[in-house]
């Protein structure tokens, strides 16, 4: 519990001193409200692929096709609502079925993921190295390469509609993030996915289904991946195969830094949730400072070490501090000992 | 202990790609032809050279995802660099970029070995360190033909064996062969007969007790990465040599997908320790051949993307599931 705590903190620290960096250089710019609307609407998209990348990794597995599993969903989707004029059906129903088409769609693909890693046994990079090929491809397939458009009007009320004030996509965002802390916190699920994460081994011999809890895991990712191509379908309004490829690096990048352990066994939402704040108001600094895209590019690789360089320093010396204090009952439990004796 | 020939994966690959050479010559006659061979060799070879890089690091147990960008880099620095020496020489771009791949696999190799970071974060991060430092430092100015220096031109025109068409005009097999063929013999060598070689299938075995047999783990990762880098370097300057254009923006991102592709069907286990190189040379001929020929079946290119992710996909869950039958089958040996 305790790593969890200072992890977070030190999250909310980190957080708080680049904000206040960027409002110190830039207050006319970074310090409005229509900064953080506009930031608000951009961090869901990749927040959501964020979120399906730690589930994932606390298995201690990692979801390379989240950004394809997003591009075939939203081929799919986006190839039944820009139909709508001919469909004769009224709008709620129509945005009703293609939301429902692009989570089950996802569901799926995550379905199939799950398949693969659990039953045959591929390790989690292959497998969804393989099926990032496989899902874009056949969203590739189905559109001929092109994008596909012209969604009801009432479709980007999530993308960029408003609910109490807030953001459609901010408000979807939290939501679903409140959802999947409950999962982790309050289920048998969630449990056994930690479980997993720190030792298959001991899971299974605890009597946990190892098969269905990797299953069940790459669902959720996949559902997760759904549910962010909907928010990019409505935000663009249109649909091509291979948007947001860079997202993948951004999403496995901000599970890391959320704290998340890439071997599996930890890793919380709020912390994600830190940490995608603090990519988002750094991506927002470099654009205002007006960085050009590869120097992002660069810097979010420098980051991802960065972070891990830190994690090793950071286990190290928690190591040896347990040593030390082991050495030290030890001791005095020899002294304690020499004195009975004595 | 030899395993049989019908145990053996390379021999079903081998297999499944003379029943796929015989369907596409019977749709097309003109796929099984000396030239179309040659054809495959001279636009394969950049592939066949990535996989081989790749498969001595999947063999040691990690992964490489940055040598893409490392080829890339490579290619554009050299090219670069011998434009504005004015020194038309093709052994001076291959020394630049050799030197390029190897300081890069060295920084790999740090961060992994140092740090203990896993493999596949390490060269996710660099991978976007290198390309976004090539961008925004050096420039993202495409180099075409007419700027290409000679050397490189005249590298991807020369040929070792000259054959005559009936109509009189020459095609041949391209030099690029006796490279591939070096890069084979030199990663065989290492592999087979040197203590180095030992270590990577021990790595790729179990590490720890790698370690603990008192091998130097941390030597032979610097090898590795090193190695894969080079590997990628000369790549770079082949695929320059060959298409005849250099993009710094292009990062040869379906040149991963189908690296991988061709390494995991030959055998190579991504747990490591396992795998031939004879596999993975199998694996990158049918991977190049379906790349190359899918069109010849009356498939749209669309569908390239699709089936190399579905022969991952495939591959992987075979060879897997196999595996596991093999494990319980020796299991129930020991019980009996």
């Amino acid at each position: 519990m305790n790593t969890k705590l200072s992890n977070n903190l030190t999250l909310f620290a980190v957080l708080i001193v680049i904000a206040a960096i960027m409002m110190a250089f830039m207050p006319d710019h970074f310090g409005t409200v229509r900064n953080f609307t506009s930031m608000s609407r951009q961090f869901p998209e990749y927040g959501l692929l964020s979120l399906a990348n730690m589930l994932a990794m606390m298995t201690g597995g990692i979801d390379l096709s989240v950004v394809s599993i997003a591009s075939l969903s939203g081929v799919v989707a986006g190839s039944f609502l820009s139909q709508y004029a001919t469909l004769g059906l009224p709008v709620g129903v129509i945005i009703a079925i293609g939301i429902l088409i692009a989570l089950t769609v996802s569901m799926l693909c995550g379905l199939v993921n799950g398949l693969i890693i659990a039953y045959a046994r591929v390790p989690a990079i292959i497998a969804t190295l393989g099926t990032q090929g496989l899902f874009l491809g056949i969203a590739i397939i189905l559109t001929k390469g092109h994008g596909i458009g012209g969604f009801p009007p009432e479709f980007s009320f999530i993308g960029n509609g408003n609910i109490l004030g807030f953001p459609t996509q901010f408000v979807i965002f939290i939501g679903v993030a409140l959802l999947v802390s409950l999962v982790l916190t309050r289920t048998p699920q969630g449990f056994s996915m930690i479980m997993y994460g720190s030792s298959p081994q001991v899971s299974r011999f605890s009597g946990i289904n190892n098969e269905a809890v990797l299953i069940k895991t790459y669902v959720m990712t996949g559902l997760l991946a759904g549910c962010a191509s909907l928010v990019i379908i409505s935000s663009v309004n249109s649909i091509r195969p291979g948007y947001g490829a860079d997202y993948l690096l951004l999403s496995v990048l901000i599970a890391i830094l959320g704290g998340t352990d890439p071997s599996g066994g930890f890793g919380t939402v709020l912390g994600l949730t830190l940490g995608i704040f603090i990519m988002q108001v750094l991506q927002s600094g470099l654009n205002l400072l007006s960085f050009s895209p590869f120097m992002k590019k660069f810097i979010w690789g420098l980051v991802l070490i960065l972070i891990m360089v830190f994690h090793f320093y950071r286990r190290r010396y928690a190591m040896q501090r347990a040593v030390r204090k082991s050495a030290a009952q030890r001791e005095a439990a020899q002294q304690d000992a020499a004195g009975q004796a004595g | 202990m030899k395993t049989s020939l019908l145990k053996r994966n390379e021999f079903y690959l081998l297999l499944v790609i003379v029943v796929f050479c015989v369907a596409i010559t019977i749709v097309s006659p003109a796929f099984f032809t000396v030239e179309n061979m040659f054809d495959l060799v001279r636009s394969s070879t950049g592939m066949a050279i990535l996989a081989v890089g790749f498969f001595v690091v999947l063999l040691s147990g990690g992964t490489d995802i940055s040598f893409p960008a490392v080829a890339i880099v490579a290619q554009y620095i050299s090219v670069n660099a011998i434009i504005a020496l004015g020194i038309d020489n093709l052994w001076l771009a291959f020394a630049i970029s050799s030197a390029i791949g190897i300081a890069f696999g060295a920084v790999n190799a740090f961060f992994i070995s140092f740090f203990k970071i896993p493999t596949l974060i390490v060269t996710l991060a660099t991978m976007n360190i290198f390309h976004g430092l090539l961008l925004e430092f050096v420039g993202t100015k495409a180099i075409n033909a007419g700027q290409l220096p000679l050397c490189f031109k005249s590298f991807g025109l020369t040929d070792i064996l000259t054959l005559t068409r009936p109509d009189g005009s020459t095609y041949g097999l391209s030099v690029f062969f006796v490279v591939l063929v070096l890069v084979l013999i030199a990663t065989w060598v290492i592999l087979r007969y040197t203590v180095l070689g030992r270590v990577i299938y021990a790595m790729g075995g179990n590490i720890e007790a790698a370690k603990r047999s008192g091998f130097n783990i941390r030597r032979a990762q610097f090898f590795i990465y090193c190695y894969v880098g080079f590997l990628a370097s000369v790549m770079g300057i082949i695929h320059v040599s060959l298409i005849r254009y250099s993009n710094a923006t292009y990062i040869i991102d379906s040149e991963l997908l189908h690296v991988i592709a061709a390494v995991v069907l030959g055998g190579a286990s991504i747990l490591g320790g396992a795998g031939t190189l004879v596999g993975t040379i199998l694996g990158v001929i049918m991977i190049s051949i379906l790349e190359k020929n899918l069109v010849l079946l009356g498939l749209s290119s669309y569908w390239q993307q699709f089936f190399v992710g579905l022969i991952i996909v495939l591959g992987v869950s075979i060879t897997h599931i196999q595996k596991r039958i093999q494990n319980r089958r020796s299991l129930a040996l020991v019980r009996e």
